[in-house]
């Protein structure tokens, strides 16, 4: 098939040679592309690895005085401290990681608190009862929400929303309580409607007809927070909550982190969570319409079952996302490296201390390479459930397509 | 043949480039790109005096790399920069690197001085501090000789506040965390509670909108959303942040900020570089000094480094 | 992809549950959220440049301030609110701010004599226009005195303009060639000349005084020369208004910043954004499309190919700081640090390329970016149907040119849909940045007149970094509030406008290859 009469056979042995030599350029620049960048992970762990065995001249490394709290001075117990840019005449500089690590996971785990609920809730709603055309706006519509740079989210959280909740405390906890049944609440009233407004107020409309109850929602929270707050707490949240719980509220707290993170990864998470809800075959789905399920129940007896491995990748990569954010961190977390289970305290994340200190690290030293590490665990960590998250989807699209799905 | 007569061509240019160069055009008025290489603190400084200096002069130009005051002494070694902006003193093994090379060391100019203060919340009571309960709020080790950490305002003051401290600092690069836990941690470390901020200006903006706030930043970051607060001796004296204070030297938290100029001894500075200094030790450069928070020199500190650098006195 | 039960709008949804109705509020509660922060950013950061009311508050005590309302909070005790005023006047005052109790508020008013003066040095001046005290020891006052002030400040304009002109047009040049020493002695005449000549200018310019009062009653002599602008905000009518905001706005777009990034325009991070973008686009988009022809049309198939394919994708996973360590690592102190070692020996210790610069920023977020070019290019790879390969090759085409002439051209929507969604990542990328060469102030922007016009080695600014560090590392945050509100928007409205053209992109991309013939 390479035989063309036309063209004499010099020609044509210049052109095979020619296609020869773009295709091993091609095959070169390719693998050499792709080379590059899994090189990140070689890079890190070869900067790295002279931490633990050239320590004679740099303080004391090893697993032990990163990992288990040490003796410190002003301390009768063993503690964790990270304090690693210390002077050499100011005293001991202090390895302790695991406050970064704790910081970082708590930071993700606040922020999947958030974005998990309210981005499930969304794939259900827009996979199962949405109006299509509403649904053809939404998708790209949340999609620019992710690409919302994480710098003005994080400025918002941390110069906007923080110093708002310092004041408004009530209110924030006030709104959190009343949302959800305040929504059961238009629910019930809608069932109640007459057909003729039910029609006006579709359930696929609901994501935009909600918006203006949402308002009301906020109207009554506002007016019921400093009520609340003189039956229940005394009229000072923030005391009660000192005296009674122990909790004391950092003016940057995991729960800020949380709130904004959350904002950053829910898209993601809704737009992988929904891909796998409605890529379930329709067979499935129609099968159980037919035996009368109500919709909720087909959602929750059938599809779900069916994505559920989906669903829990869409999890996954939004776990790597939230443990991986900068900016966000670090704008709004107050960077105290501590280690308590209190949402209300400030944290520290691996990302965040590797994106103010490692500019002013000397190239090669214990604290640059500590850095590093922070880095490579960063690296490790979000490949390893990127890659989980990415096998468990391949095989539910094989899944779906041995059911004969529409994916 | 021809490349002899292109050799002598080129000499004969550039001796001519170099009589056209070192010609006293500059003595009239200073011409070129004055460039400096150092502290971030002084960014805003420097570049102000900068705009005056174009003003002045229309043909100069201030040339600003201000990525912090350790790339300073390199910058000045290497002969890159005659002028360095440094908020600390250069330290030895600096000096001695740029002496190694020139024979001379690098002659610093106090230009400005700073302070550190630190401020509560502008309704907070708390007026002073004693150094030792400083100590206790902020360190983790309290070298200063306090017993116990301090967490509550209710062991601080009587009334007025409640709750749990909470201590703002700067992040563990900078200079002003570096200064401050030199002088009111006698060296020890931070307490991990101490929220780290990248900047002074984060520090207030977090006090100043938490009433169980404490933390420290420089003069030129105060505003009336916090209330600076004033620290107590052993013997009752207090010293209270005032830019009068810091010109006198009696406020403890006070650094001067410097310009290190490559100058030999015995020589004058070069044209450029000479109509900067001449700005910045002038009354003039020094109310820009004022202008953005920093303290300005007392006059005869001028006097005296106008003096050294050979410049014009001050005219009354 | 549209899921099939969906079109079965008969059965009612009364009968859902409750969870329905929560699965229904998520998504109103996101939507809301979203609108939250836009409508806050648009209305916070377009807002600030109107020229709002100046208010002149009468305290219980007698004592007088004049400003602008910023915001107001409750007291920390729990009883009663105060309000932050932004008052200028900081020669005067040593603040440009005061709160007030609201209750020791006695009466709140806004005569229409206020003037709002922008000065060079010490910022706003807010107060009364008592006088003008010209050279000649004249005194303007009543009416007049305003009038007299505009065309004044209009005059002084056109003084600046012109040394502005001569200073980069005529004296630049020649200074430039005279460090380069290659002036000649006419040339230096003429700078002589030129530099008496704006010094003429600026002895020229009219040398009077303002008298001004604060309301309480403080007298300031201001000289003239130092004064930017002037504005009666509370005399204003809503055209000129909106005229003025206008006029602000262009200059944020249009200026560098002043005051260390507490005020002025952005015009240097827009400018090195998109500077760093645009070189970005011209390392990704080769590498990636390589890539990608590589993974979809030249490999082999198998098992290997397709872990690659996931470890690609997953790359795009990675944090972003990470990329940004390796870049540090890698570009600055490795590559860099040789290339200095090198080529710029004669400059060191202090580094040319051994530091963070555009270059190795523009490299970092192409690496940073490189899965998204592959991976949007190989799905239009992949909606290429095989008949058009077997066609070309049918027809006597080698691998080569069935690429670049059939398949290639075939997917440079889906190419050009990756570049867009890796450029607006880009633009929104401020950690890495920190690592490999974002500066606070560049005054100078890596493209200019001077050979080679493309300073790859030099620091540049960005508008993600500029909000982070008006945010945290400026003199006075709540003085730069606004303008982190503005420049936020600006560049989340770059950001949108970017992804809206790679969605459409991609919308026509699908459609139009609905519309191929299928075999």
């Amino acid at each position: 098939m390479q035989h063309t009469p036309s063209s004499p056979p010099l020609r044509r042995h210049f052109r095979q040679t020619r296609d020869r030599l773009a295709t091993a350029l091609i095959t070169a620049g390719g693998i050499g592309v792709i080379a590059a960048v899994m090189a990140i992970g070689v890079f890190l762990a070869v900067e790295v690895v002279p931490l633990f065995w050239s320590s004679t001249d740099t303080p004391r490394i090893n697993l032990e005085t990163l990992w288990l709290p040490q003796d410190y001075e002003g301390h009768r117990t063993p503690v964790h401290r990270w304090q690693p840019a210390m002077p050499e005449e100011g005293g001991e500089s202090r390895f302790g990681m695991l406050p970064l690590v704790w910081g970082t996971l708590e930071a993700a785990a606040w922020a999947l608190v958030i974005a998990v609920p309210l981005a499930l809730g969304a794939a259900a709603h827009s996979a199962l009862f949405m109006s299509r055309r509403l649904r053809a706006r939404l998708k790209p519509t949340l999609e620019l929400m992710e690409a919302m740079p994480g710098v003005v989210v994080g400025f918002v959280a941390g110069l906007v929303l923080a110093p708002w909740l310092d004041v408004h405390l009530a209110l924030g906890m006030t709104l959190l309580i009343i949302l959800p049944p305040g929504l059961l609440l238009a629910g019930g009233l809608w069932a109640r409607l007459g057909a003729g407004l039910r029609r006006r107020l579709p359930m696929g409309w609901a994501a935009l007809w909600l918006l203006p109850w949402l308002l009301l929602l906020w109207g009554l929270s506002s007016w019921l927070a400093p009520l609340l707050e003189a039956w229940w707490f005394d009229g000072d949240l923030r005391a009660w909550l000192e005296v009674s719980l122990g909790l004391d509220y950092a003016n940057r707290n995991a729960i800020i982190v949380g709130m904004a993170m959350g904002f950053a990864v829910m898209p993601s998470i809704y737009a992988l969570a929904e891909d796998a809800l409605s890529g379930v075959p329709k067979s499935l789905v129609e099968g159980a319409e037919a035996l009368g399920a109500t919709r909720w129940q087909t959602l929750w007896k059938v599809v779900l079952p069916a994505a559920g491995p989906g669903v829990l990748s869409a999890v996954m990569i939004g776990a790597g996302r939230a443990v991986g954010e900068t900016m966000i961190v670090l704008m709004a977390s107050g960077n105290t490296a501590l280690m308590t289970a209190s949402p209300l305290d400030g944290l520290r994340s691996m990302a965040a201390s590797i994106a103010i200190e490692l500019p002013e690290a000397a190239p090669g030293g214990t604290h640059y390479r500590l850095l590093l590490l922070a880095a490579l665990l960063l690296f490790v960590f979000t490949f390893c459930v990127n890659t989980l998250a990415e096998v468990v989807r391949s095989r539910l699209r094989r899944r779906y397509h041995r059911m004969g799905g529409a994916s | 043949m021809p490349s002899v007569i292109r050799q002598r061509l080129w000499a004969a240019l550039l001796v001519v480039a170099s009589i056209v160069w070192a010609s006293p055009v500059s003595a009239e008025e200073p011409v070129g790109t004055l460039g400096t290489v150092g502290s971030d603190t002084m960014a805003g400084l420097m570049l102000r005096w900068g705009e005056r200096l174009a003003r002045q002069h229309p043909g100069m130009r201030l040339q600003l790399q201000a990525s912090g005051s350790a790339s300073a002494p390199p910058a000045l070694t290497a002969g890159t920069t005659l002028v360095g902006p440094m908020s600390r003193p250069m330290a030895e093994d600096e000096k001695a690197m740029f002496e190694r090379r020139y024979g001379y060391p690098p002659r610093a100019l106090v230009v400005a001085r700073d302070a550190l203060v630190v401020v509560v919340h502008r309704h907070n009571p708390l007026r002073s501090l004693s150094r030792p309960d400083l100590d206790a709020i902020f360190s983790d080790g309290r070298r200063c000789g306090a017993g116990d950490s301090i967490e509550r305002w209710s062991s601080l003051i009587e009334g007025g506040i409640e709750g749990r401290i909470a201590p703002h600092g700067r992040n563990a690069v900078s200079g002003t965390h570096e200064l401050f836990r030199r002088e009111a941690l006698c060296d020890g470390a931070f307490r991990p509670e101490v929220s780290e901020h990248p900047g002074s200006a984060a520090v207030v903006a977090a006090v100043a909108s938490d009433p169980r706030a404490i933390g420290y930043a420089g003069l030129n970051h105060l505003t009336p959303g916090v209330h600076p607060v004033a620290l107590r001796d052993a013997d009752g004296a207090l010293h209270r942040p005032e830019p009068a204070a810091v010109r006198r030297g009696d406020y403890p938290f006070a650094r001067d900020l410097r310009l290190y100029v490559n100058l030999p001894p015995g020589e004058s500075l070069p044209g450029g570089e000479r109509a900067f200094v001449d700005l910045v030790l002038s009354p003039e450069g020094q109310s820009i000094v004022e202008e953005l928070g920093f303290v300005a020199l007392p006059r005869e500190v001028l006097e005296r480094q106008r003096r050294r650098l050979g410049l014009e006195a001050l005219d009354s | 992809m549209t899921a099939p039960w969906r079109r079965s709008p008969k059965r009612a949804a009364s009968g859902e549950g409750p969870w329905a109705w929560l699965a229904a509020g998520s998504v109103a509660a996101s939507l809301a959220l979203l609108a939250l922060l836009l409508g806050l950013l648009a209305v916070r950061g377009l807002g600030h440049f109107w020229p709002a009311d100046v208010a002149v508050v009468t305290l219980d005590d007698g004592r007088q301030l004049a400003g602008r309302e910023v915001k107001e909070v409750p007291l920390s005790d729990g009883d009663g609110r105060e309000r932050l005023y932004r008052t200028g006047n900081r020669d005067l005052d040593d603040a440009i701010w005061a709160w007030v109790d609201l209750d020791e508020i006695h009466e709140v008013d806004h005569p229409s004599g206020l003037v709002v003066l922008e000065r060079r040095r010490w910022g706003e001046f807010i107060g009364r226009l008592e006088a003008i005290e010209t050279e000649s020891g004249e005194r303007i006052v009543g009416e007049s005195t305003w009038l007299a002030l505009e065309r004044r400040l209009t005059a002084l304009a056109a003084h600046r303009d012109s040394i502005d002109v001569l200073r980069d047009q005529t004296i630049r040049p020649l200074v430039h060639r005279l460090e380069a020493g290659e002036a000649t002695l006419g040339e230096r005449e003429a700078l002589a000349k030129a530099q008496a000549r704006v010094h003429e200018r600026q002895a020229a310019m009219p040398a009077d005084t303002l008298v001004l009062e604060t309301v309480d009653g403080r007298r300031l002599r201001q000289p003239l020369t130092e004064v930017v602008r002037a504005l009666r905000p509370n005399a204003m009518g809503v055209t000129e208004k909106v005229v003025t905001w206008g006029r602000d706005v262009w200059r944020f777009l249009s200026e560098g910043p002043r005051a260390a990034n507490t005020a002025g325009g952005v015009w240097p991070a827009i400018f090195g954004t998109i500077l760093m973008v645009v070189l970005m686009s011209i390392f990704v988009t080769p590498f990636g499309v390589l890539a990608a022809v590589y993974l979809n049309e030249v490999a082999h198939q198998g098992r290997l190919t397709r872990w690659v394919r996931i470890g690609v994708r997953n790359l795009a996973g990675v944090p972003s700081i990470v990329y940004g360590v390796f870049g540090l690592g890698v570009f600055v102190y490795g590559i860099g640090g040789h290339l200095d070692d090198w080529f710029f020996a004669s400059s060191l210790p202090s580094p040319t390329f051994g530091t963070g610069g555009l270059l190795w920023a523009s490299l970092t977020l192409a690496l940073l970016t490189l899965p998204v070019v592959i991976v949007a290019t190989e799905e239009g790879l992949a909606r290429i149907p095989e008949s058009q390969r077997e066609g070309a090759l049918a027809l006597g085409a080698t691998r080569l040119e069935m690429l670049t002439r059939v398949v290639l051209p075939m997917a440079t929507p889906a190419m050009l849909t990756g570049v867009i969604l890796a450029v607006a990542r880009a633009a929104g990328e401020v950690a890495p940045l920190m690592l490999v060469g974002v500066a606070k102030l560049a005054p100078q922007v890596p493209l200019d007149g001077e050979f080679p016009f493309l300073h790859l080695e030099r620091k540049f600014m960005h508008l993600g970094y500029h909000i982070f560090d008006a945010a945290f590392h400026g003199g006075d945050v709540q003085a730069a509030m606004p303008l982190i509100y503005a420049t936020a928007l600006l560049l989340v409205l770059v950001i949108l406008v970017l992804n809206l053209t790679a969605i459409f992109l991609r919308h026509h991309l699908r459609s139009r290859h609905g519309t191929l013939p299928k075999y």
